[in-house]
């Protein structure tokens, strides 16, 4: 156990006041003992850090992913109060609204037949990895539509139905988007990228629900025993890479203007109220709105493919839900008995609102909002549902997947890709990857279980478990 | 000129060392395009940059995020980064190859270069950098 960390619950550990110097609040997070072996002292320090900064509220929290990360840790969540508290893209990441999609199919294992042509022609279809451009070309107005409208924008455009936006975090669209505070740069980063996946660890899934652990949850989001789903992570490539590298560039002269001491400049930060803070959050949201357009898109590319493969109906294919990673929202949360209007930063954790928020859609008013949690490759991934627990405790929020725990080199290093490939093959999952090397990096060995992480989260109520499913092709960015 | 990776579980963290801060700049510039796409073969596309900053390491992360730029819009893979430091401002002439999807797909995405545990070191042998890169 790392020194000067109290644990003050079976999942449950503080990190005190005073662990680094000017902590505003303790530090909390939620883990096992299983978990606990792999905890680095890096994320501990960067949770300290954040503890750090102007108007948080309550802690400084990290979910049962928790991991090394720049700024923010993995699996981090802060509320800042939004009349005294900061904004920093340190507590989003490059990667703004880097999120997972799930795609519902009415086709059961057994239907799923041609299982190599289904995936290779997928791996045709949606654009992936380094340097891979777009096929559908964007013109200025609709990258511009894009950013203000988000998932609304693609639905518009022909790229899905209308009910596919309800079910999605926000609806697919921050209303506070502002393509103006986004730069040339960033738009022309943007442009050719639309409909593309990315490369690292992004990437569509073919998978098949396995287990439901919860039958009336799992009807509500339109799940069955057997069912072929899809699973699309990815985010707002260029766009929002580059929105993050502008941006932060303010911030950094912005924390010498408003005097704010900072222990790690990746946390640059500016109050939320300010000129530059709010130049950063509309920014921001135009990029996650790019982020929601970019993953309909590939859902509508995803259709598309399942309808001509297998003869079913484009509109038979429903949208289960789609949660953003990283990404800062303005929301209200109940703290110490008072509403508060607070800016929360969840960096590598999935918001998690609670049966009756009001701004989740009327079909999930008795579950919660649906919570998809990935697991590394090969492995299984999980459905889960918010809770009013984690409205209380975690400003709405649990974790977003699995977390490493070898780094990219030393999974190269020590696994083999192909032998990765081989061993899904026999399993019966089939991989399409740019080249054997990524497949190791992205090996399920390199991470923890994902089970053991929403075994955390459910144990603690942040969120409860619906279904699991596991995979039957991968396509790795 | 030379770089080793140091421990990190998410993202690529490294140490380059060089006897010239111009070295430092290029040799991480040149350590960039090898994770991106594992190989850079010599080419004659060129492109410059120009730049100025407030301090070594601002100038250092402005020239790394425009490389990222360029070779990104440009779909350019550099094999040369050739760079001149004058107290704060910097040019630099990249020589590099069109990215072609058979041969550069080997590498990770870099989306950012971090501020975080970014240091440059002036040692009696040259200079030190850590730096960390969003992959």
């Amino acid at each position: 156990m790392i020194s000067g960390i109290l644990r003050v619950g079976e999942y449950e550990w503080e990190v005190p006041v005073g662990f680094v110097p000017g902590m505003r609040v303790p530090g909390h997070y939620f883990l096992s003992d299983a978990l606990e072996k792999t905890l680095e002292a890096g994320a501990v320090q960067q949770l300290a850090n954040v503890a750090t900064l102007p108007g948080i509220l309550r802690y400084s929290l990290a979910m049962p992913d928790i991991h090394w990360g720049y700024g923010f840790p993995i699996g981090g969540v802060a509320a800042f109060e939004r009349e005294t508290g900061v904004v920093s893209p340190g507590g989003v990441g490059f990667d703004i609204n880097c999120g997972v999609r799930l795609l519902g199919t009415p086709l059961s294992v057994s239907d799923l037949t041609r299982r190599r042509e289904l995936v290779e022609t997928l791996y045709k279809s949606v654009p992936t990895g380094v340097g891979a451009k777009g096929n559908i070309r964007i013109s200025g107005k609709e990258l511009d539509g894009m950013m203000t409208k988000g998932a609304g924008w693609a639905v518009s455009s022909g790229y899905g139905m209308p009910e596919d936006m309800e079910r999605c975090e926000e609806h697919g669209n921050m209303v506070q988007a502002d393509a103006g505070a986004v730069s040339m740069k960033a738009k022309q980063r943007g442009t050719p990228q639309g409909g593309t996946l990315g490369a690292g660890n992004h990437f569509l899934e073919i998978q098949a629900v396995k287990e439901i652990y919860d039958p009336g949850a799992a009807g509500v989001f339109g799940l069955k025993p057997g069912q072929v789903v899809v699973m699309i992570h990815c985010g707002s490539r260029g766009l929002g890479h580059q929105t993050c590298t502008d941006h932060l560039k303010i911030l950094e002269s912005a924390v010498k203007k408003y005097h704010i001491p900072v222990p790690d400049r990746q946390l640059a930060c500016a109050p939320v109220e300010s000129p530059e803070g709010k130049a950063y959050f509309s920014a921001m949201a135009a990029a996650a709105n790019y982020a929601w357009a970019n993953r309909q898109m590939i859902m509508h590319t995803v259709r598309k493919v399942f309808e001509k493969m297998y003869g079913i109906e484009y509109e038979s294919m429903h949208h289960i839900y789609d949660v953003a990673h990283n990404v800062a929202k303005m929301e209200e949360h109940i703290v110490d008995g008072r509403k508060v209007s607070a800016c929360v930063h969840r960096k590598g954790a999935t918001r998690a609102f609670g049966p009756g928020h009001p701004d989740l859609a009327a079909r999930f008013a008795a579950t919660g909002q649906p919570v998809i949690i990935p697991g590394s490759m090969g492995t299984s991934s999980y459905l889960l549902r918010g809770t009013a627990t984690a409205m209380e405790r975690t400003f709405g929020s649990t974790c977003h997947g699995a977390g490493r725990v070898l780094s990219r080199s030393a999974a190269k290093k020590n696994i083999s890709g192909t032998g990765v490939k081989n061993n899904l093959a026999r399993e019966g999952i089939i991989v399409c990857a740019p080249n054997d090397a990524s497949i190791a990096e992205e090996a399920p060995d390199a991470y923890k279980p994902s089970s053991e992480v929403v075994r955390v989260v459910d144990a603690v109520g942040l969120s409860r478990l619906v279904a699991r499913f596991e995979p039957l092709g991968v396509i790795k960015g | 000129m030379s770089y080793i990776e140091l421990p990190h579980t998410a993202d690529i963290r490294i140490r380059v060392t060089s006897e010239t801060l111009e070295g430092l700049f290029s040799e991480t510039a040149a350590v960039m395009m090898t994770i991106m796409y594992g190989r850079a073969d010599p080419g004659t596309v060129r492109r410059s940059i120009s730049i100025e900053s407030d301090s070594t390491e601002n100038l250092l992360m402005d020239f790394l995020s425009e490389v990222l730029f360029i070779s990104e819009v440009d779909a350019l893979v550099f094999s040369s980064v050739v760079v001149l430091l004058s107290g704060m401002r910097l040019t630099a002439t990249l020589l590099g190859e069109p990215f072609d999807p058979g041969k550069h797909r080997g590498g990770t995405e870099i989306k950012g270069v971090s501020y975080s545990g970014l240091r440059i070191l002036k040692e009696d042998t040259g200079y030190v950098l850590d730096i960390l890169f969003d992959v």
